[in-house]
């Protein structure tokens, strides 16, 4: 291999060059790729970096998305008036129990964990999540999150989209829309994500915008992203590439160095640069002990939510601008109907890593420019048929999510729900309102980040959205 | 009436604003001045508030063109109030006062344009005389079709076909000049591809270069226009346009096993240059039209309704959200019938086009309607509604015998039912009449009992006569569920023969009758009764029970029954049942019966022992009688004989039904409850108002149905195809230039309304349009009318579009032909058409939206026949910019992204195509030379320049020097296949010019 590795730390710049430093081949990778690099860029890149609509301190996002439903009074929004009155009956015309038969009659039901005020801020979380109590600090809560939608499909469609119904751009499309991305080694929008969540590949769609903002997706594992390891690599693979190159570009001088045909021929090269680029990015054996153990990920491991947590650093330091981790797929995740018990498989599973994710990104001084959110699709009704029911419906009317880093007024609470955790009593931000919240951290204003489609200016937002103020800083 | 459309549209419609500006006279910045007005007043009104007040809308019957218009106002009142003015509806609005709608509704305006309207409204509202009111065009889609002259013929000889005097004249007028005419081998391969989607085989090549007769061209285009695939290329354009998927949508994503049929219709109806506005009509009213035309167009036409099943459907319960579903089939019936977004009046009326919430719910009824095949969800999973389709010829008639047959033994059954029901009562009666009680007794839970005589009776040496029954019947108890009940019966012959009949006898052969033959070979002696509605034979024989082969058993649905363990081992299944024994099982309404028919003339002695074989129920009771009438012995064998009739008649019928061929099913629509649908505010299914009777649009005449029973989807088929409506045909046209040129002369041809874009060439358009109608609506002649013309043939000089057509536009291979392209070449494509996709049965669905459908299914057939899903959409398509099945698409994007130069570099389908395409080529001829004009015939329809063969030369012994450790064969493969990659990877390969 000609490829010379980095250490960690090492400016990008410098990493661009050592990959084709060796190559005497492929002669303009290297020009090209320092000279996009450079911000130059053809006008035919849709992915070309492109300025917010006013200056922001994000840079790039982390949306960590936890499937199923996180209960809202289980984790971050503490009730102890629920603790009180447990078992008594209450009347609602909810969405989960409305003409259910077994429901005609619902109870209050108690939390299952423990709630403690944590750091300076004092903001109070569950025993379900002691590593991220740790970092409230840096935390904007949201208590007062609600959505429109109490089915998991549609409200991990809406989380992602905007849409409850129709298939649109995911947020993360936007972004990459709205931005461009710096790194041409590496997609602008990444998912990581063991299985499948609800809505399938929807909810990473570029739908009508260009399909060079969909997300790529990334299995865990040996070969996280699909065609990137050579099957015919090394010298092999660039004589093949050399080749090709050489009748590209010879076509393209007939071709009157048509723009689509040279942004193809750059692609080849900007791919080759990704064969190696990517494997780089997810080779964690140059991660320090220390570090593996911040996210509680054994030594070699290429699984679980601390190996995305991680993989995660890694591509915000190489420039991915949208990169989103999802916990679980659309079975055996959150949506603890028999039993909340579950919850503490669930949170184990990402609360250290996201607890390290927060510690690692501040003392590299990343969390400066990377904004990171962690939400769920909807919480849990704080009720049941029963007092002593073991599990949680879907709540769509009120749930909580947290926002850290770029831009984000840390330590504070915004929100808050009535006394049982049913509604939203203060300060209510629905899904619009989030997604307008995390546009504006990136320097767009989600009301101007529009593309014409079938006749109309669609927005992630629609004809909705306001931005929190609240939580910027 | 019916009034004609273009004659409503030129008096309703209105489009492009214009302001008539007066001269002004500078004066003093007063509100009462004229510069006042037409500097801050005018601009508002005319710019924000006409857009919905007085333009093609007027929303709440506000106009806000003159003052009196505002002074007598719309439905809330008068606008402005001059004796007060600071009430006035109109500062109350803009100041987005509470108790009215703020205005303009999606943004405030700006403090100052606040602040001047209110100054201006305080003033008095004036209206500098001689100031126009504001007036509008008429917009240009809605207009009739106008069938200019061509314009006059410049540069004459460059001309082929009409086509060309529109484009060489605008070109003319641009100074600028055609391109020349592409090369022949150039030409080929972009009207190959273009009109079938493949790139021409080295033959068609060769034929086409060797075709020196004038024509030659011309001849090409009619062979790729007769071309099976022809159908399957222009088809899957059709299928971008109506989001064709194989799956639902909703939740868990069902699949849609009968969806191809509609996909097969759209390629065959091409392929056969059916009539557009019957494609449409077809599309829309198949199953209508069905009923009145030839019984073999029935089928396919039902099928072609495929165009309204197809819709997504949405949620956990799809039934509930299928306003979302009339929602996605109004809007593509929209876009890609008309070219209109009607689905942006679902919740108001459209904010740029003169289309109204009303229009919506007009055209909503008409498919609320009509019943949609259901492909299931998941709570409900199984799909419902699908239509059979009607079959003709041999299979028919068969069909026809089959059905006689049926009709006859139905009748045969009746019959015999009725006998049986005569002779059950019959019978009932005799039993009733002449019973001898003899033993009777309960048996609680968990016990057994001895035969034991009531008093005054007895059990042993009793007389019988030949036909006499001796029966016993056991009984239910409390609780029935639980009583399996094991029964000994031994009667046995006193004197004479003694004789010995014991229900153990039964066990070897107990489904061989009922009535069943004793030992001694007579027949009808025993007989086993369901007593709960009569007695009558038990019916049903089972040669196995739970899946346990060694236990038989006559009964009756579950119970009553009567049964045998033939195995020499107990037998656990509900219970655990000993080996070799004869059991009893009463129904939960009433007793199970052995009864035994005396075949002799005699005494005899009974002996007998009943026991709960099944502990935890609670037990049974029965009774030992003895019948003296013949009567019932008599009615027994009259009874046997109407079971077996009955019997016979059924498994004759099992038998027909099985041979019955199979009736295909389409994903269709067929007549529902015809009724006008109220509208939804806000488009809230649960905010209703007043009904809408159904009718089109206004804008388009605004037709009601008049059939009271029918959904209206006959008349809506028509009116969409109405030449009166100039939509449908400047639309397809469009579609089709835009098809064949990467770009539509309205680049929006999904959107024809105010904003969408104009077109560049309005005449072409209509000349194209009307072309359409007058040649009887033929697609393939208008492709000949583009293909054939000279701004066709020229050469390309860039992927960019050049508005003047004055060269051609360089396009990537989309999705389907890139992977058809390979699979071809490599001698791997298998041309055959498309069925059904290996779903899973549909007896086997539990899909959730915890488990959607997400399998996928490889194929080695042309693309438009792979299986697509609408939630999880394949990785390939997504790559190459396929189409969304989600939405209707008009046109394919073009991204140019690494990850697809990784496909091409290290997918295992690409390696694959390279082995198979290297090894036709190295088997084609004997030199690499040679070779390599066969691969470059295949891809690119040429020989290799000298240039070419110099460096693959070099590349092929290069590579192989890499593998110095295989063997010779091995390598020259291995370098053969890297050539090939090197190929598949050009530019020149991924691009048509």
């Amino acid at each position: 291999m000609l490829i010379k590795r980095t250490d960690a730390g090492i400016a990008r710049r410098g990493v661009l060059r050592s990959f084709v430093a060796g190559s005497l081949l492929m002669p303009g990778i290297l020009q090209q790729l320092l000279a996009d690099e450079a911000g130059s860029s053809s006008p035919t890149d849709p992915l070309a970096p492109r300025s917010p609509h006013f200056p922001a301190k994000a840079k790039n996002v982390i949306f960590l998305f936890m499937t199923g439903g996180v209960s809202h009074i289980d984790t971050f929004d503490p009730k102890p008036k629920l603790v009180r009155d447990v078992g008594k009956e209450v009347k609602l015309d909810h969405p989960e129990i409305r003409n259910r038969p077994g429901y005609e009659h619902i109870f209050l039901k108690r939390p299952q964990w423990e709630f403690q005020r944590h750091g300076e801020s004092g903001t109070e979380v569950s025993s379900l999540f002691p590593h991220v109590a740790g970092c409230v600090d840096e935390i904007a809560l949201i208590r007062s999150m609600h959505t429109d939608h109490s089915n998991h499909y549609n409200a991990t469609l809406g989380m992602h989209t905007g849409s409850f119904n129709f298939a649109r751009p995911s947020l993360g499309a936007w972004v990459s829309y709205g931005l461009g991305t710096e790194n041409r080694n590496l997609p602008s929008f990444i998912v990581i994500a063991p299985a499948q969540t609800y809505a399938g590949t929807q909810v990473y769609a570029s739908d009508f915008l260009p399909g060079a903002h969909q997300g790529t997706p990334v299995v865990p594992g040996p070969e996280p992203v699909a065609n990137i390891a050579p099957p015919i690599g090394g010298r092999r693979q660039e004589l093949e590439l050399e080749a090709m190159a050489r009748r590209n570009r010879r076509h393209l001088a007939r071709s009157h160095d048509d723009p689509m045909l040279s942004a193809r021929v750059r692609s080849f090269e900007t791919a080759f640069g990704m064969q190696m680029a990517v494997p780089e990015a997810f080779d964690l054996s140059r991660e320090s002990e220390a570090t593996l153990a911040l996210y509680g990920l054994p030594r070699g491991g290429t699984q679980g939510f601390a190996w995305q947590c991680l993989v995660a650093r890694r591509l915000i330091e190489r420039g991915v601008r949208f990169i989103e981790l999802i916990d679980t797929g659309s079975s055996g995740n959150w949506d603890s109907h028999g039993d909340m018990m579950d919850h503490e498989r669930l949170a184990r599973n990402v609360d250290r890593p996201i607890a390290g994710l927060l510690k690692d990104l501040k003392s590299r001084g990343l969390l400066d420019e990377t904004l990171v959110v962690w939400t769920t699709e909807f919480g849990r009704t704080p009720f049941n048929n029963r007092a002593d029911a073991r599990g949680r419906e879907h709540h769509s009317w009120a749930f909580s999510s947290w926002l850290a880093g770029a831009g984000v007024k840390p330590g504070v609470v915004h929100g808050e729900t009535d006394e049982y955790g049913l509604r939203v009593a203060r300060d209510p931000v629905h899904v619009h309102d989030f997604h307008a919240t995390i546009l504006h951290l990136m320097g767009l204003d989600h009301k101007r980040l529009t593309y014409r489609h079938g006749g109309r200016d669609y927005r992630l937002t629609d004809v909705h959205g306001n931005v929190v103020r609240e939580v910027l800083a | 009436m019916a009034r004609s459309p273009a004659r409503i549209l030129g008096f309703l419609l209105t489009g492009c604003l214009v302001v008539v500006v007066p001269v002004l006279s500078a004066r003093a910045d007063d509100a009462r001045s004229e510069e006042f007005f037409e500097s801050r007043i005018r601009p508002v009104l005319a710019g924000t508030c006409f857009r919905c007040h007085g333009g093609q809308k007027v929303s709440g019957r506000l106009r806000v063109d003159a003052r009196e218009s505002l002074l007598k106002g719309g439905e809330s009142g008068p606008a402005i109030d001059v004796n007060r003015p600071s009430d006035s509806l109109l500062v109350q609005a803009i100041r987005r006062r509470d108790d009215v709608s703020a205005m303009p509704p999606d943004r405030p305006l700006s403090p100052r344009e606040v602040d001047d309207l209110t100054t201006w409204v305080n003033a008095g509202a004036p209206w500098p005389k001689g100031s126009a009111g504001f007036r509008s065009e008429p917009h240009w889609a809605f207009q009739p079709i106008r069938m200019t002259e061509s314009p006059p013929a410049r540069d004459e000889p460059w001309i082929r076909t009409g086509v060309d005097r529109f484009i060489v004249a605008r070109m003319k007028a641009a100074g600028r000049t055609p391109a020349p005419e592409a090369d022949r081998r150039t030409l080929l391969r972009r009207v190959t591809y273009d009109l079938i989607g493949l790139p021409p085989t080295p033959e068609e090549v060769k034929a086409f270069e060797d075709d020196r007769r004038p024509g030659a061209f011309e001849r090409v285009v009619e062979r790729l226009l007769d071309s099976p695939h022809y159908g399957e290329h222009w088809g899957r354009h059709w299928l971008d346009v109506v989001r064709y998927a194989d799956t639902a949508g909703e939740n868990s994503d069902h699949p849609v096993p009968h969806a191809w049929r509609y996909r097969n219709w759209v390629i065959q109806a091409l392929n056969n240059d059916e009539p557009y506005d019957q494609f449409i009509r077809e599309q829309i009213a198949g199953d209508l039209l069905a009923r009145t035309g030839p019984p073999e167009q029935a089928a396919r036409r039902i099928v072609a309704t495929g165009y309204l099943a197809i819709a997504r459907r949405f949620g956990h319960d799809i039934d509930k959200d299928m306003h979302l579903t009339y929602a996605d089939v109004i809007d593509t019936v929209g876009k890609s019938v008309l070219g209109l977004t009607l689905g942006c009046c679902r919740c108001h009326d459209h904010k740029y086009d003169p289309l109204t919430a009303r229009d919506y719910y007009g055209l909503y009824g008409i498919f609320e309607s009509t019943r949609f095949a259901s492909p299931g969800c998941e709570p409900s999973q199984m799909p419902r509604d699908l239509v059979r389709l009607p079959i003709t010829g041999e299979a028919a008639e068969r069909i026809q015998r089959i059905e006689a047959e049926r009709a006859a033994i139905d009748a045969r059954l009746k019959r015999l039912e009725a006998e049986q029901n005569g002779e059950i009562t019959a019978l009932g009666q005799a039993m009733a009449s002449s019973a001898d009680l003899l033993s009777e007794g309960q048996l609680p839970d968990a016990t057994s009992a001895t035969l034991t005589p009531v008093d005054g009776r007895s059990l042993d040496g009793r007389p019988v006569k030949l036909g006499e029954v001796i029966q016993l019947s056991i009984n239910p108890r409390g609780n029935h569920g639980a009583d399996s009940t094991l029964v000994e019966l031994e009667i046995a012959e006193v004197d004479g023969h003694r004789r010995r009949w014991n229900v153990a006898d039964l066990v070897n052969d107990l489904t061989a009758g009922n009535p069943h033959s004793d030992t001694y070979g007579h027949a009808g002696v025993w007989s086993f009764l369901d007593r709960q509605d009569g007695p009558r034979l038990l019916p049903e024989s089972l040669q196995a029970i739970d899946g346990r082969r060694e236990l038989h058993a006559w009964r009756q649905g579950d119970t009553p029954s009567v049964f045998v363990n033939t195995s020499a081992r107990p037998v656990s299944v509900w219970t655990t049942l000993p080996a070799r024994r004869f059991f009893a099982h009463p129904g939960p309404r009433g007793a199970v019966s052995i009864a035994w028919t005396s075949p002799m003339d005699g005494a005899v002695s009974i002996r007998g022992r009943i026991a709960d074989a099944h502990p935890g129920g609670d037990g049974v009771g029965w009774r030992l009688e003895q019948f003296t009438s013949s009567e019932v012995s008599r009615h027994l064998a009259e009874l046997g004989r109407r079971r077996t009739g009955i019997t016979e008649a059924l498994r004759r019928r099992t038998e027909l039904e099985a041979s019955r061929p199979v009736e295909p099913v389409a994903y269709a629509v067929a007549e529902g409850v015809p009724h006008d649908t109220r509208l939804q505010r806000r488009g809230e299914p649960a905010d209703l108002a007043d009904a809408v009777p159904r009718a089109f649009p206004v804008v388009l005449g605004g037709q009601k149905v008049r059939a009271t029973q029918a959904s209206g989807r006959l008349e809506l088929a028509r009116w969409l195809t109405d030449p009166a409506n100039p939509l449908t045909a400047r639309v397809i046209a469009n579609r089709v230039w835009h098809w064949h040129f990467g770009r539509g002369l309205v680049a929006t041809p999904n959107d024809f309304g105010t904003r969408g874009e104009k077109p560049t060439h309005p005449e072409l358009l209509d000349y194209l349009a009307g072309q359409l109608v007058q040649s009887g609506w033929s697609l393939k002649a208008l492709h000949r009318e583009i293909v054939r013309s000279a701004t066709y043939r020229q050469a390309a000089s860039s992927s960019e579009h050049s508005p003047w057509y004055d060269a051609f536009t360089r396009r990537r291979l989309t999705a389907e032909e890139l992977r058809d392209t390979l699979l071809a070449v490599s001698g791997d494509l298998d041309t055959r058409p498309g069925e059904s996709h290996p779903f899973p049965p549909e007896a086997t669905w539990s899909f959730t939206q915890h488990a959607p459908f997400a399998a996928e299914y490889e194929t080695r057939k042309r693309s438009v026949y792979m299986m697509q899903k609408r939630n999880r959409r394949s990785r390939f398509f997504a790559l190459f910019d396929g189409p969304d099945p989600n939405e209707s698409t008009a046109r394919r994007d073009v991204t140019t992204v690494p990850t697809q130069a990784l496909f091409f570099m290290n997918d295992p389908f690409v390696h694959a195509r390279a082995a198979r395409f290297a090894s036709r080529v190295r088997s084609a001829a004997p030199t690499d030379r040679e070779r390599l004009n066969e691969a470059y015939q295949w891809l690119l329809g040429r020989n290799a320049t000298e240039e070419e063969q110099a460096e693959a030369l070099a590349f092929l012994p290069e590579y192989s020097a890499l593998l110095a450790d295989r063997p010779e064969p091995e390598r020259a493969a291995a370098a053969w296949e890297a050539y090939a990659r090197v190929l598949f990877g050009c530019n020149e390969v991924l691009y048509v010019d």
